[in-house]
């Protein structure tokens, strides 16, 4: 499956409480995600919170929007990506 | 015998069976899938897949066994005939409901009317098991009717399980495609029979003192081979299937040996009369063959356990034994008037009996049979068979038959053999001197040799059609040819062509009533008015639609559909106008199973979404399109490669130039500007997006010179506008369409407002993207952020900002924050549809979903609205419209 980083803005910040509300949150995203067949894997979030950038796997860069959709969240730019290991010469 | 003797002596028991070892955890997939529709009452389909003698049937036959009184039990089966009768095992079904279905079919109807009265079947009682075996045998309209009801099995209490052998379907076995296109998960479950393990053969084994290596080496574990092999008794395990039936045979008495020879010879279940016919005399030996487990018995009829065992023994026949047993089967067939006659059964019996004069007379009525319920494989295999025998024929008796069998060859795509055939019927009616028949001929000639330039020229074929049938009285045929003629000037951009020899087809049609030919050409006028920007053209269309639905005339119907969506579409970018079509030409093309124009309508349906900048609709209709479907016709899935290719341009989202190359590969060399051009358009956009001018120019001339040869406004007036974008200055001497002329005048803001009239907001947007002044400039970049139009966006905010323009948004904005609540602009669109009151199922095929998407969106929706159930969100949205101020709610 290909893997995407989905770039976000939050223009107020990006608040993730970390306690039970915060992983109902998440669990939440993971699990509507699943119904198109999309992984959030990772995120990295910028010092002011106004940026996110996500890793994901998913069949169609379609399926990202449609979720992102339904999860209320916004998408600046998708870039499909593969990895890199710097490691991996040595 | 009656019917209880029989029932007694089918209760023995088969010799050391082992179809039935190691197969529990099969039985339990069987159960869980039945348990599944109880629970849910929706249908699915279960298919079982393995060799021959893996033990298909005897697994199916054991869970309907136990399946338990409450369930129904629906049962037909597949016969091995070289040419199988069509919806043979839809006969089997149909003798056991009785009613609606079994009239259809024994009235041989189409094949989604036989589908429908089936799936009306299986909506009670409930539920119904519905066994369809060896459907690698079956018919194309039976493979028809698999097709239409596993797709919707999901609407019926049922579960439909289809068996065959997967080593007997080629690459391109009609069934392959059907199982390429089942919904992959949701509803299908698949079962694979693998042979039995060295311990369960040795088990078998022990019990009869057979060396269990050697037995498990010869059979690989194949239950059937095991089961013959052990029944045999031989010193040695027999090398061969083969050998192992016949040395089971070897040791039956005469007179029953002679009663399996004669079942042999009945390729489907024989009834006992016809066996009596066959050896002449009662079948008292009966018992001895069933009790032997060779032969087994259903209801009144007989066959063997397998059919490899049948095959064994008939190809173990003498030729003069096998002669006479098709005689004898034939004359007892023939005798038999209770029911409408099986004619393909009685010309498989006339050609093994040699009987020339019977395989004359009833191949090409099985061959009318089979074609008129939509067999056309079948069909072709009997004029086939006719023909062999045609020898004795008089020459217009060949020719007929040869023109049958090119119109067979035709339809089901092979063209060579269709093109052989009606030479040789031409030459026989030129010796004749049948110059009616001589031009129909032509006219099929001219349609075949279309795309196959080395067997022909359509052009001259039809010229010559016509110039033979002017001679005559008026005829059908010269309508067809003046038809034809101007179909061929519409293709070409000769409107004018086209609508002469259209009229004149239309008033040939008249006079001589023929139905076809005036919807057709109807058609081909309305087209070619359209085209030319006459308002009668849609009228005509109107016209062609209406008269063949009333000749119920499906195909004329679906085109007349698809040539009114796609003139205005396509050709004048009048998306607007073309809308109301849409859904009643997709209904009546998937009530009655006309795949190809759906899907046809399904892509012209995408273009229309992506020209009206609703692009998540664009890009799901594309989808279904461009997904999974191993063979279908280059239009569709070429249309569909286009539009998500450039809604992720537009986007800005990846994966783009692979869809693109892909509809290059299948598309690109055509000579069709409505193929060439919209791919030029595409690639051509896209470079341009990715700011890659020199690249944008180097893919228009894909198709400018195209364009500019043929002169169409279109095409050439967009190609020449994204040549201007991209920096060519240049004149075109042409006239190309208006939006395009504005804005390659420098008249940005009038092409947008045409653009907008025609409904097109990112054509819109795009006009004014290449304006002077900063506040068009701004009104593009606004429009281009509320389409989503990433990629434009960032083109038009850096031409601002090179002018010095301030407090430009940064980034792409949210549309989601326009909606009441949060909701996308599809949930929008779901909800509007809830509110009419339509169930997911509407919905889905209203907006090319499929019900479990649907189903997401709803659920989605209440989750936003914070609500229940699908009323209360009807209504809290009506109170948020009444107060378009209302937070949205924001998660994460």
């Amino acid at each position: 499956m290909p893997r995407y980083v989905v770039e976000r803005s939050f223009p107020c910040g990006l608040r993730v409480p970390v306690d039970a509300e915060g992983a109902r949150q998440c669990l939440g995203v993971v699990e509507r995600n699943a119904d198109e067949g999309v992984t959030w894997l990772s995120s990295y979030v910028s010092k002011d919170k106004r940026k996110t950038f996500c890793v994901y796997d998913a069949p169609t860069p379609e399926a990202v929007r449609t979720t992102a959709a339904r999860n209320a969240l916004p998408v600046d730019r998708i870039t499909q990506v593969s990895v890199l290991d710097p490691y991996f010469y040595a | 015998m009656d019917d209880e003797h029989l029932k007694a002596l089918t209760d023995t028991p088969a010799v050391g069976s082992a179809e039935l070892f190691e197969r529990a955890e099969q039985l339990g997939t069987l159960d869980e899938s039945l348990a599944a529709v109880k629970r849910t009452a929706r249908g699915r389909v279960l298919l079982v897949n393995g060799e021959a003698g893996i033990g298909k049937t005897s697994l199916l036959q054991k869970f309907c066994g136990e399946s338990g009184p409450r369930v129904r039990i629906l049962w037909g089966a597949c016969d091995p005939l070289f040419t199988p009768r069509p919806l043979g095992p839809l006969l089997d079904v149909g003798r056991q409901t009785g009613g609606e279905l079994d009239e259809r079919v024994e009235r041989g109807d189409k094949p989604h009317d036989v589908a429908n009265a089936l799936l009306r079947e299986l909506e009670a009682p409930s539920p119904t098991v519905l066994v369809l075996e060896d459907l690698h045998w079956a018919d194309e309209a039976t493979l028809d009717v698999t097709r239409l009801v596993a797709r919707r099995i999901a609407e019926s209490p049922a579960l439909f399980v289809a068996s065959y052998r997967d080593e007997e379907l080629s690459p391109t076995h009609p069934l392959r495609v059907i199982l390429g296109e089942l919904p992959p998960g949701e509803s299908v479950d698949r079962l694979e029979l693998a042979g039995l393990s060295p311990e369960a053969v040795a088990t078998l084994a022990a019990a009869k003192g057979v060396d269990s290596e050697e037995l498990y080496y010869r059979t690989s574990g194949n239950p059937f081979f095991v089961t013959e092999a052990l029944a045999a008794e031989t010193e040695q395990v027999p090398r061969t299937v083969r050998d192992a039936v016949l040395a089971r045979a070897s040791r039956l008495s005469p007179a029953a040996r002679a009663l399996l020879d004669a079942t042999a010879a009945v390729p489907e279940r024989a009834e006992l009369w016809l066996l009596e016919a066959l050896v002449g005399g009662t079948v008292g030996d009966i018992g001895e063959c069933l009790s032997s487990g060779m032969l087994t018995a259903e209801g009144d009829r007989i066959g063997f356990r397998h059919e490899l065992a049948r095959l064994a023994i008939e190809e173990s026949l003498a030729p003069d034994r096998t002669l006479d047993l098709h005689r004898r089967a034939l004359r007892a067939l023939s005798e038999q008037d209770d029911r409408a006659p099986d004619l393909a059964r009685l010309a498989h019996h006339a050609e093994g009996a040699g009987d020339a004069r019977a395989v004359l007379r009833l191949a090409p009525a099985a061959a009318e049979h089979a074609a008129s319920v939509g067999a056309r494989r079948e069909a072709l295999h009997q004029y086939e068979r006719a023909l062999r025998f045609g020898q004795a024929l008089p020459p217009s008796g060949r020719a007929d038959l040869l023109e049958r069998f090119a119109d067979e060859a035709y339809v089901i795509d092979m063209r060579e053999e269709a093109v052989d055939a009606l030479d040789e019927a031409l030459e026989i009616r030129r010796a004749t001197g049948d110059k009616i028949r001589q031009g129909e001929i032509l006219i099929r000639k001219a349609r075949t040799v279309a795309c196959m330039e080395h067997r022909g020229d359509e052009r001259a074929l039809t010229d010559e059609a016509v110039k033979v049938l002017e001679g005559c009285p008026s005829s059908g045929a010269l309508a067809r040819a003046y038809g034809l003629e101007a179909a061929n000037g519409l293709v070409q951009d000769r409107m004018d062509e086209a609508i002469e020899f259209g009229r004149r087809a239309i008033a040939v049609a008249e006079e001589v009533g023929d139905a076809q030919a005036l919807a057709y050409s109807l058609n081909t006028v309305g087209c070619a008015e359209i085209v030319l920007g006459l308002p009668s053209g849609v009228a005509a269309l109107e016209r062609s639609i209406e008269l063949a639905r009333e000749a119920d005339l499906p195909v004329e119907v679906g085109r007349g559909y698809l040539n009114l969506i796609a003139t205005l579409g396509e050709g004048r970018r009048e998306w607007k106008l073309a809308e109301p079509y849409f859904e009643p030409g997709i209904h009546y093309c998937r009530e009655r199973g006309l795949e190809a124009w759906l899907e046809c309508l399904i892509s012209a349906r995408a273009e229309s979404a992506l020209h009206g900048g609703n692009w998540d609709t664009a890009a799901d209709a594309a989808m279904s399109l461009v997904e999974g479907r191993p063979s279908t016709v280059m239009g569709p899935r070429f249309g569909g490669l286009i539009v998500l290719a450039r809604v992720r341009a537009r986007r800005g989202d990846p994966e783009v130039w692979p869809l693109l190359d892909d509809a290059q590969e299948r598309g690109g060399a055509t000579i069709e500007l409505q193929f060439r051009g919209a791919l030029a358009v595409a690639r051509t956009e896209t470079a341009w997006l990715e700011g890659r001018r020199e690249a944008a120019v180097q893919e228009s001339e894909l198709a400018f010179d195209l364009a500019l040869e043929r002169g169409e406004p279109y095409y050439l007036g967009e190609l020449a506008t994204w040549r201007r974008r991209a920096g060519v200055e240049e004149e075109i001497d042409l006239e190309v369409a208006a939006p395009f002329a504005a804005e390659l005048a420098g008249e940005h803001e009038q092409a947008a407002e045409l653009w907008t009239e025609l409904g097109a907001p990112y054509e819109a947007a795009l006009a004014l993207s290449g304006a002077d002044s900063e506040e068009l400039l701004r009104r593009s970049l606004d429009a281009l952020q509320d389409l989503g139009a990433a990629a434009a966006a960032t083109i038009v905010a850096r031409r601002l900002r090179e002018r010095g323009a301030k407090g430009l948004p940064r980034g792409p904005r949210q549309t989601t924050k326009e909606n009441p609540a949060g909701l996308t602009a599809r949930e929008v669109e779901v909800l509007g549809l809830v509110a009419e009151g339509l169930r997911n199922a509407d919905i889905a095929e209203r907006l090319f979903l499929s019900q479990k998407t649907v189903g997401h969106h709803v659920s989605s929706i209440l989750r936003k609205l914070d609500v229940n159930g699908r009323g209360e969100a009807v209504a809290a949205v009506r109170r948020l419209e009444a107060s378009p101020g209302a937070a949205s709610r924001s998660e994460l």
